[in-house]
């Protein structure tokens, strides 16, 4: 069919139009760049020191305040600071500092040194501090590792207390049988709250006891009586009838605020809000413990300042005045003043703005019964642990006995795990081997089929390569390099411990996976939550296109107000879900006590009710899509096929069994697949709306179990095994449906 | 028997659209309420202590604007971006009998089975060797990419529905294949673009993770970023996070309610020919 003049023309033609997409490709990024570059184009006369931080809200104005004073004084140095949430900031950084990049400074509490410092990602502070100053600083605010400084602190506290509101009880009280007591006989609301999930707010009552959680070896202590009798005591308190049934930190607050809890347990974080939202309130140590005569001891950690392991010299005169200016008597003084945080500086503390502050004061009281908060890694085992086994106690699916001897175990396994370092053995050379052959049949490939670079550039359907080629670029650029990147991990032994330094083992993780206790039952929970899923997605999607297919009156209306779940982002649906579960408060309990007259159900701190959250959540996510696909395919579904069966006597269901149902099948199953895929791997609403696994781990699917091992536990060669075995499930599943599709394609 | 159905059907719309509207709704009242909590004490969108303080503090006190303003232009140029790759690509496979086409198929089909979260440290590894770190250059590529399987599987099988006789046409009347597939193919393929550009936007629009690891310097945050530094681990600003979530989610609610009508027609993927 093709001329030589017409494929001449059509090289021009092509010549042409390529150099016009170039062109235009061009204008468009030009016309992007100002916004692109804005991270270059910064005045190159200035040093640029960049400050990570997690200040709450209220804290950054005092932090901004700060820096244009420093930038007034220092006028060479401009500042860049930027607010990441405590696990972004580890993260981010962990991936930046990688590479050699990040920011100079990071502000964040003491626990963060354990970790990034075994990773060899922040420096010792030595050089960057006037050390004779350092007897200034309260010394739980000097964060040492093996006695190099690695962070300095601004300010000591992220303690909790008891904080009651004054207008609803005139004393707190001293010890725990007085606080049974005036409990029993407080009619005004509820008596005392507090985030019941967090460990956090656990842990104090242990000392209560005369234990200890945590070793300074870094040993877990949780198998002990004085464990067994805190949890005792909580569940006691929890369960009594001036405690609400449920409340996590955002109820807790909000009960508080509102003045229908006269006491909540919180940090001192929380106050500036109490004082904003006009709560009159003061503050005391928890009570003691009546049978011990001890007081319960709150963690005391410090909040301060780490540098980086690769600071470029030039700029290491700058952070090093920004780091003595942020720690000063000056800007301490500040923060104590706006938002009444504890300064580091014991010479601060002498001054009028700390002594005639009520706050701080009861506050310095408390810290004498503190505990230093250990920075160790390992610590972030003992909180899982405890977490898991906290709440069941409170769900009351444990008892306190078992449940102490379980986090110990769990506590144990789960160092045991992290700390590993695995060496390469005999099975390294096999997956080195297998990893060469694999490049060799790659090259063996490429040289056979030479022939394609030819028809790429001369053959026939070249112009159909050349469409192709753009879009392939990008897809192998950007998935396949981290694809291959992932699976070399999943052969390695990066952890914690071999951040910097990892090697190709062998198959261990594979084998891990396997012996993990939870696969087996998280494998089963995602096939069921995918199952399920589906199911409802279809359904619901199939009658209500069938619905709106008929004529309704302003089906136009309908259409938009069920579509929009899936237009509203869904990390924003996913919390507002998580809300209105809530037992007491949510709308969701609410509705089924007023107008149905249920009982409420605990929806979050019981697993069979948190995965039924979750699922009706992603159910109300994923409809929508399923509607407008079904829609489509019976716009597609010639109208004379539905009059045909009439005319031979088929009623609605006849109709929808013989004709409909399967001439949408081929329409929904591309959708279903896919679907399935992205309902397989759905991380945010599990992640969210159980708030990472809660009750208990209980609501994993194996992608939020990956990413628990990632980020939590630091396991990266192990969720890389994880993810490419959920991936090969994926695939198996997937070619297994095209075959059978297929052999159903070939007898009609 | 007609009046009975109809009742019926107007009963399943209505509970399903106050199911749908029901979170909705909830957000809305968390958005004017003044006391910093999520939890609400009555089913009433607006009380007496309502007001729209958090809106207005989140255009004057926040960098809410700016946000708003990086997110559309990121948004915009990962739609026009990935729409352009996808388009050109699907065609090909849609029409070019191409060595390794279906091989490359399902590797794009593949890519979705990955756990995201795996990719990210790869993402930013792979990023920074080109100094795309904290440039919106690296968000475009990544997330037009991340979008662009579904985008190519989708067009494609809209373009297998066009019979080829079409371009054949035109090629007749002596147009290029080229001029064939900007005159003929693509103003018949309204509604699978609208629906793959509606794909991209969205996967730009709300994509958190990945942006969160890229842009580090706050002026070039998008909206998910941004608003994220609302929530502190244990002292959420949840006023302004819920004032700011309905505006986020105006945006998209509007497209997909001009697409609606394209969305129907273009998700089926092709035709019902199977």
């Amino acid at each position: 069919m093709k001329t030589d003049s017409f494929s001449i023309k059509l090289i021009i033609r092509n010549k042409i139009n390529s150099s016009f997409k170039i062109m235009a490709l061009v204008l468009f990024f030009s016309f992007l760049y100002p916004q692109l570059s804005l991270a270059d184009a910064k005045d190159k006369n200035f040093i640029h020191i960049k400050l990570w931080h997690q200040l709450m809200y209220a804290h950054r104005t005092v932090q901004a305040q700060a820096i244009a004073n420093f930038e007034k004084l220092n006028p060479g140095i401009k500042i860049e600071s930027v607010y990441k949430e405590t696990e972004d900031l580890r993260s981010s950084y962990q991936a930046a500092a990688l590479v050699g990049g990040g920011p100079e400074l990071i502000y964040g509490p003491s626990d963060q040194v354990g970790p990034l410092q075994i990773m060899g990602l922040i420096a010792p502070m030595q050089d960057y501090l006037d050390l004779t100053g350092l007897n200034d600083f309260d010394p739980l605010s000097i964060i040492k590792v093996q006695d190099q400084i690695y962070m300095l602190g601004d300010t000591v506290g992220n303690h909790i207390s008891l904080i009651y509101n004054k207008k609803l009880i005139s004393a707190p009280p001293q010890n725990t049988k007085e606080m049974f007591e005036q409990g029993a006989k407080y009619k005004n609301g509820f008596y005392i709250v507090w985030p019941m999930q967090e460990p956090y707010f656990f842990v104090p009552w242990i000392a209560g006891f005369g234990g200890q959680f945590i070793t300074a070896m870094a040993e877990p202590q949780l198998d002990q009586p004085a464990v067994t009798q805190a949890l005792a005591l909580v569940k006691k308190l929890k369960e009594s009838s001036f405690v609400p049934k449920e409340a996590d930190y955002e109820t807790a607050n909000a009960l508080f605020k509102e003045g229908k809890a006269a006491m909540i347990i919180n940090g001192d974080w929380s106050w500036g809000d109490y004082q904003k939202a006009g709560i009159d309130f003061s503050i005391a140590r928890l009570p003691m413990i009546s049978e011990t005569k001890l007081w319960p001891s709150p963690l005391v950690a410090t909040k301060g300042y780490s540098v980086n392991a690769s600071i470029k010299p030039e700029k290491r005169e700058a952070v090093k005045k920004l780091l003595e200016y942020l720690t000063s008597a000056e800007v301490q003084a500040l923060y104590s003043k706006e938002v009444s945080t504890m300064p580091a500086r014991l010479s601060v503390r002498l001054t009028p703005t700390v002594t005639e502050n009520e706050l701080l004061q009861k506050s310095a009281d408390i810290l004498l019964v503190g505990t230093p908060m250990p920075i160790f890694p390992e610590l972030r085992a003992v909180w899982d642990s405890l977490r898991a086994q906290y709440q069941s106690v409170l769900g009351g699916s444990s008892d306190p006995v078992t449940a102490a001897k379980m986090a110990q175990s769990e506590a144990l396994r789960q160092i045991k795990v992290m700390n590993e370092i695995r060496q390469p053995d005999e099975q390294a050379y096999v997956v080195k081997g297998l990893i060469l052959l694999f490049a060799l049949f790659l090259i063996y490939k490429l040289i056979k089929e030479r022939g394609i670079f030819k028809e790429i550039i001369f053959g026939e359907y070249r112009l159909g390569y050349a469409f192709l080629i753009p879009a392939a670029l990008v897809v192998t650029l950007v998935i396949v390099f981290p694809f291959f990147y992932n699976i070399f991990i999943s052969f390695s032994n990066l952890s914690l411990k071999t951040f910097q330094d990892w090697s190709i083992t062998g198959f261990h993780n594979y084998f891990d996976i396997f012996k993990e206790p939870q696969f087996f039952s998280v494998f089963l929970k995602t096939l069921l939550w995918t199952f399920l899923n589906l199911f409802f997605h279809v359904s619901i999607g199939l009658v209500l296109a069938l619905v709106l297919d008929d004529l309704i009156p302003f089906k136009g209306l309908w259409r938009t107000l069920l579509i929009i779940p899936w237009a509203v982002p869904q990390y924003i649906s996913a919390l507002t879900w998580r809300g209105m579960f809530n037992q007491e408060f949510g709308p969701i309990n609410q509705i089924l006590t007023e107008f149905m007259h249920m009982s409420p159900v605990e929806w979050l701190s019981r697993p069979f009710e948190a995965f039924s959250a979750c699922l009706l959540t992603n159910v109300w996510l994923g409809f929508p899509f399923m509607m407008m696909v079904t829609l489509g395919g019976l716009q597609g579904i010639p109208k004379e096929l539905y009059e045909a069966a009439r005319v031979d006597g088929g009623n609605a269901l006849h109709r929808f069994r013989y004709v409909t149902w399967p001439l949408l099948q081929p329409v929904l199953m591309p959708s279903i697949v896919l679907g399935g895929i992205w309902t397989f791997n759905n991380l945010n609403v599990v992640w969210l709306v159980s708030n990472a696994g809660e009750p208990a781990d209980s609501t994993h699917i194996l992608v939020s179990y990956v990413y628990k091992s990632a980020f939590n536990l630091y396991r990266y060669g192990f969720s890389a095994a994880l993810s490419v075995v959920i991936f090969l499930m994926l695939l198996l599943a997937t070619l297994f449906y095209f075959k059978i599709s297929k052999s159903e394609k070939g007898n009609p | 028997m007609k009046k009975l159905k109809l009742i019926v059907s107007l009963i399943i719309l209505t509970f399903f659209s106050l199911f749908a509207l029901f979170p909705i709704g909830y957000i809305f009242a968390v958005s004017f309420k003044n006391n910093n909590s999520f939890q609400l004490s009555s089913f009433q969108i607006w009380t007496d202590s309502s007001s729209f303080d958090n809106y207005i503090k989140l255009f004057t006190e926040t960098q809410f604007p700016t946000w708003l303003i990086n997110s559309l232009v990121v948004s915009t140029s990962v739609t026009l971006f990935g729409i352009t790759l996808a388009a050109f690509a699907a065609y090909a496979l849609s029409r070019f009998p191409l060595r390794g086409g279906p091989t490359f198929l399902l590797v794009l089909l593949s890519t979705q089975m990955l756990p995201a979260t795996m990719l990210l440290l790869p993402f930013y590894l792979l990023l920074s060797k080109f100094g795309l770190a904290n440039h919106y250059l690296g968000l475009l590529i990544i997330y037009s990419s991340t979008a662009l399987p579904f985008c190519i599987w989708q067009l494609k099988a809209w373009f297998d529905s066009i019979p080829k006789s079409l371009e054949e046409a035109a090629q007749v009347d002596g147009s290029t294949r080229l001029q064939a597939f900007f005159k003929v193919i693509l103003p018949i393929s309204g509604p699978a673009l609208a629906v793959t550009s509606l794909f991209q936007f969205m996967t730009a629009w709300s994509e958190y993770a990945i942006a969160a690891i890229i842009l580090q310097d706050s002026e070039l945050f998008t909206l998910p970023v941004g608003l994220k530094s609302f929530q502190a681990s244990l002292a959420t600003e949840w006023g302004l996070y819920a004032a700011a979530a309905v505006l986020v989610s105006i945006p998209a609610v509007l497209l997909f309610t001009l697409l609606s009508k394209a969305l129907i027609s273009g998700l089926t993927m092709g035709s019902v020919k199977g």
